[in-house]
């Protein structure tokens, strides 16, 4: 009896938390949310009623951007609404939040097919095609190219789209990121071994390092994160650059003998024993874990791990050795970034000329925020450099002379079924028990079928 | 060979607890001990990892939303089912029998397949930002087995108590709340945690719906913290586990002997 | 008293929030789901009927297969392994003293109140293969060939994970044919007893042919249960390595998430739904056939 007052009061109970959760669930906005951040549109209309243009009449722009990352708030708090007023004095700018991710995308194509869009939004690969077949995203080259906008990129390729044309204005950040293998100098010291310059050198290596009881390398591995991301990619130009770049394109496909070798490679890295048991079940922050902790001599990652990692002195990196001699690592090099990730301008805008211009703004702002947290940036801000860690300087004095940049694979040649099917078969490759030729015929199929360069 | 026998029985109860064990264990490990030993006792106590779960992840937000959507599946429910099998049980309809059987049907199909059609109806509706995106489709599903349930319980109970109110003058709506609602408690009670224990730990539809961080149940909010915050620091998934199942914990051993009664209701009904 | 009652208002009010709630979340999507399956769909937009192609597409899907062969493992896996283990608990339980069977039962039902999330985070910790429990026991027992990467090898994904569900549940089914058992009259037992019978004849004789409606009720709940399998593998490997450990309901949505194919994913989602049906009708005719009276 005693337990079953018990259980009424509980479900009393209930019933007053659902009342008062009433009330509170109209309420999208809460306070202890570190995503939400006061609305910026009113801030910024009122900023811009100080300084009216000298025809008393301004024009008014929308726009929407991404509101979920901590990054992008700290953009639109301390470089943006601070200074829009007087960088675009005839301009009366509306922010309307944009969420994130899927809300993002979801948002942004409901508004297109409504013939709503704002004229000026984040654009992202996600959503991008949509959007352009509609005639929603303004070719900037024109106008980039007539006001020297296009001059300030350190490297303005990195902007264009497969058909040439430049939709979207970034802060060219990610055009830094590129994989390279991190690694412990005490353990390779330890285990007596130097850093490999060959595909056989690496492997050579890697059995020392595990005969020595260390695990030779890490990666994340989950759902097929590192072979989609990159290594699928390095293995196949470490072998043939342009058998990657043309993959890239869609000038070949997975019956090239250069791309077929990439998965055989991996096939033999996962045999050969230099990845631990269980790779294709990693996650990333295991992966990181067992390298900053020196259970794994090298991982193989993205340099925006860089900043982090190079505050442990032991730790340095080299990128992927060559298998063939048609590729030299102070030649070809992947680099990270969509040409359409980026603020861009509608098609259909009313005020095209304002509105690159509100979007070349937005993306300065983005350039100095990243320069400010030292990380390096291909919009340049005329600003000086800041002091660079000595593992930044060198990737910086690696990177920038490296002339054959080719864009990342995943980000750039898949569409979203594409990209899950690329996920999976690379997990596959990973469990050693898939054997490459199964790989590149699956491949094969699913590339035949890809959609992204029907546009 | 009895004592062999109780030994053996005795270590597979405690393959069942070990799980306790160990998150209590893990949750007071520091992170280098997390991983150099992981299934030993700790060498020394270190609360730290539960202020910092605590800081780091947002365990009250899923917490109350977790009880919002139980306590709001629940109520909901109990309210609308019991209206119905009552209806069912005591009201002269022509479609009884086929009412019932629909009702039935909803036993068959699991909530996972219909996940696709869900989410378009629940964005369709705006309530997808909202609490009720998953208290509706919980309740939905949840109705077939309280109504015949209830309907089972009803049917065996007599109308006497209802006739002398009746009698009163009480009407059909006083009759229920006054009289009938009271008398079904019993079986209120084992739906409320039959349908705590599903919504407290129902995953494939939240994690679909509640997308945003603000709306996620612990289920879904935990395995988030996982990838994004605490994976490698197993001390920290340790005490977020520990956290996040405490409250069931907690009620399960109060209410353990209810429990395993309203668990055990179903089969009996049926 | 009925007639009184039973206005048309009074039945009104009565059975329509339920038969509403009802009727919109829970059966009215087959009905977008069936027809969606029959579209081109990315989830935002419907790009036109292709009839019956999703269908085709979806079954010439080797992935597809991979995971009703993963499906119908774990539905044998509860079936086959985890009822009798349940049975075979339920009547040790039964067997015991009244004090170390509330130990027991309050211990056995313990797994399943714990959130899956929780549940599948701490067996991936039991079969990680470099530090995990499994191995390092196995290694410390001087067993090392029988280490494996439990959670990435094609031959052990899905066992280990279906073993994560079987100890999940086994002591839920457990306390129900236990509450089945104590409802059998006590006179059944001492009669057998006198004839001499053992444990072992008493269960075969008495305790399981009587449980009939019990087991049928459970294992209805276990097929299904088991058929809809889908979030220990989202939380322990993601559906990986690969698809190797994909079931029905992570291949829907995969294909509808993940891939954007809504068409594809529903296709695949109407197909399930089928199976569903024509399972626990299967059940219904051919198993438990006899209705019992309590």
């Amino acid at each position: 009896m005693k337990t079953k007052s018990k259980a009424a009061a509980m479900f009393l109970m209930a019933n007053i938390l659902l009342v008062s959760s009433a009330c509170s669930s109209g309420n999208e906005t809460k306070s202890n949310q570190p995503s939400d951040n006061p609305s910026p549109s009113a801030a910024s209309t009122e900023d811009n009623k100080e300084t009216a243009a000298p025809d008393g009449k301004k024009i008014k722009m929308r726009v929407i951007t991404i509101t979920t990352d901590e990054n992008r708030n700290n953009i639109m708090e301390k470089f943006i609404k601070p200074n829009i007023a007087a960088a675009l004095p005839n301009l009366e700018v509306e922010f309307e939040p944009g969420g994130g991710g899927e809300d993002m995308a979801n948002k942004l194509k409901t508004l297109n097919s409504s013939g709503d869009m704002p004229d000026v939004f984040w654009n992202d690969a996600g959503y991008f095609t949509p959007l352009k077949n509609t005639g929603s995203i303004l070719d900037l080259t024109p106008y980039i190219s007539k006001d020297g906008f296009l001059d300030k990129y350190a490297v303005p390729d990195a902007l264009k789209h497969v058909d040439n044309g430049i939709y979207s204005l970034s802060s060219g950040a990610d055009t830094y990121f590129t994989p390279v293998i991190f690694y412990h100098k005490d353990m390779f010291e330890e285990a007596g071994v130097k850093v490999p310059t060959t595909f056989d050198e690496l492997i050579q290596i890697s059995k020392t390092l595990k005969s020595k009881g260390m695990v030779p390398a890490v990666t994340p591995g989950k759902d097929g994160w590192g072979p989609k991301i990159f290594m699928l990619q390095q293995m196949i130009q470490i072998g043939d650059p342009q058998a990657m770049a043309d993959l890239v394109s869609n000038k070949t496909d997975f019956n090239n003998p250069s791309v077929k070798e990439g998965a055989a490679r991996i096939e033999t890295l996962v045999k050969e024993g230099v990845f631990p048991d269980g790779i294709a079940n990693l996650d990333y922050g295991p992966a990181m874990e067992m390298f900053t902790s020196k259970k794994a001599a090298m991982l193989w990652m993205f340099t925006w791990e860089l900043p982090n990692l190079a505050k442990d002195e032991t730790v340095d990196f080299f990128p992927f050795p060559s298998a063939s001699d048609k590729y030299d690592p102070a030649q070809t090099v992947q680099f990270w970034g969509s040409p359409v990730n980026g603020y861009a301008v509608n098609g259909k805008t009313e005020h095209p000329e304002e509105a690159v211009k509100l979007a070349e703004f937005l993306a300065m702002a983005d350039a100095l925020y990243f320069e400010s947290t030292g990380a390096p940036i291909s919009l340049q801000t005329g600003n000086q450099a800041n002091d660079r860690s000595p593992l930044m300087q060198k990737f910086v004095d690696w990177y920038n002379p490296i002339p054959n940049k080719i864009a990342s694979f995943a980000l750039n040649s898949l569409d979203a079924r594409t990209s899950a099917e690329v996920s999976t078969q690379g997990a596959n490759l990973l469990t050693g028990e898939y054997a490459a030729e199964d790989f590149n015929a699956a491949m094969n199929k699913i590339w035949g079928e890809n959609t992204w360069f029907n546009k | 060979m009895k004592v062999l026998n109780r030994v053996f029985w005795v270590a597979v109860g405690c393959t069942f607890l070990f799980p306790l064990y160990w998150m209590l264990t893990m949750s007071l490990k520091s992170k280098s001990e997390a991983y150099d030993n992981p299934f030993g006792i700790p060498s020394s106590l270190d609360w730290l990892n539960f202020s910092e779960a605590l800081s780091k992840y947002h365990f009250y937000t899923y917490f109350e939303n977790s009880l919002i959507y139980t306590a709001g599946t629940i109520a909901i429910t109990l309210a609308t089912g019991s209206m119905l099998a009552y209806c069912l049980s005591r009201m002269q309809w022509k479609f009884n029998s086929a009412v019932l059987f629909y009702v039935s049907m909803g036993l068959i199909v699991p909530i996972e397949v219909v996940v696709i059609p869900l989410f378009q109806l629940v964005k369709a509706l705006h309530i997808k930002n909202s609490y009720f995106g998953l208290i509706l489709p919980y309740s939905g599903f949840a109705i077939a087995s309280c109504v015949l349930m209830l309907y089972a319980f009803l049917r065996s109970l007599p109308k006497e108590l209802e006739e002398a109110a009746c009698i009163d003058g009480a009407n059909v709506y006083q009759t229920y709340i006054r009289i009938i609602f009271p008398i079904v408690m019993p079986a209120l009670v084992t739906q409320c945690v039959l349908i705590f224990i599903r919504i407290w730990n129902e995953f494939p539809l939240a994690f679909i719906i509640a997308s945003k961080d603000q709306f996620r149940p612990l289920t879904v909010g935990l395995l988030g913290f996982f990838v994004n915050v605490g994976v490698t620091d197993w001390g920290l998934i340790g005490a977020s586990m520990l956290l996040s199942s405490l409250p069931m914990i907690i009620v399960y051993l109060v209410g353990n002997e209810k429990i395993e009664n309203a668990l055990t209701a179903g089969a009996i009904l049926k | 008293m009925n007639k009184y009652f039973s206005t048309k208002l009074s039945i009104f009010v009565f059975a329509s929030p339920a038969l509403l709630l009802f009727t919109v979340f829970c059966v009215y999507p087959l009905l977008p789901e069936i027809w969606m399956s029959l579209h081109k769909h990315d989830g935002f937009r419907n790009l036109g009927f292709v009839g019956l192609d999703n269908y085709k597409d979806v079954m010439a899907s080797p992935s597809f297969w991979t995971a009703h062969k993963n499906t119908y493992l774990i539905v044998a896996i509860s079936l086959l392994l985890g009822l009798p283990l349940s049975m075979m608990l339920s009547l040790f339980m039964d067997a015991q003293t009244p004090r170390f069977r509330r130990f027991f039962k309050t211990a056995a039902m313990f797994p399943a109140i714990l959130s899956v999330t929780v549940v599948a985070q701490i067996w991936l910790a039991f079969y990680e293969p470099n530090w995990g429990l499994f191995n390092s026991i196995l290694h410390s027992l001087g067993l090392s060939s029988w280490t494996h990467s439990w959670l990435t090898e094609k031959k052990t994904v899905m066992p280990s994970i279906g073993l994560t569900f079987l100890w999940q549940y086994i002591g839920l089914n457990a306390m129900l044919f236990y509450t089945g058992i104590k409802t059998i009259p006590k006179s059944y037992y001492e009669a057998a007893l006198i004839d001499g019978a053992n444990f072992v004849q008493v269960c075969l004789r008495i305790t399981i042919p009587l449980l009939q409606n019990v087991i049928k009720y459970i294992l209805i709940l276990s097929t299904l249960g088991s058929m809809a399998f889908y979030s220990h593998v989202r939380v322990m490997t993601a559906g990986g390595p690969g698809d190797l450990s994909r079931t029905v309901i992570y291949q829907m949505y995969y294909t509808a998430f993940d891939t954007s194919e809504f068409g594809k994913g529903t296709a695949i989602a109407v197909i399930f739904i089928l199976e569903c049906l024509l399972i626990s009708f299967i059940i219904q005719r051919y198993v438990a056939r006899e209705k019992l009276e309590f």
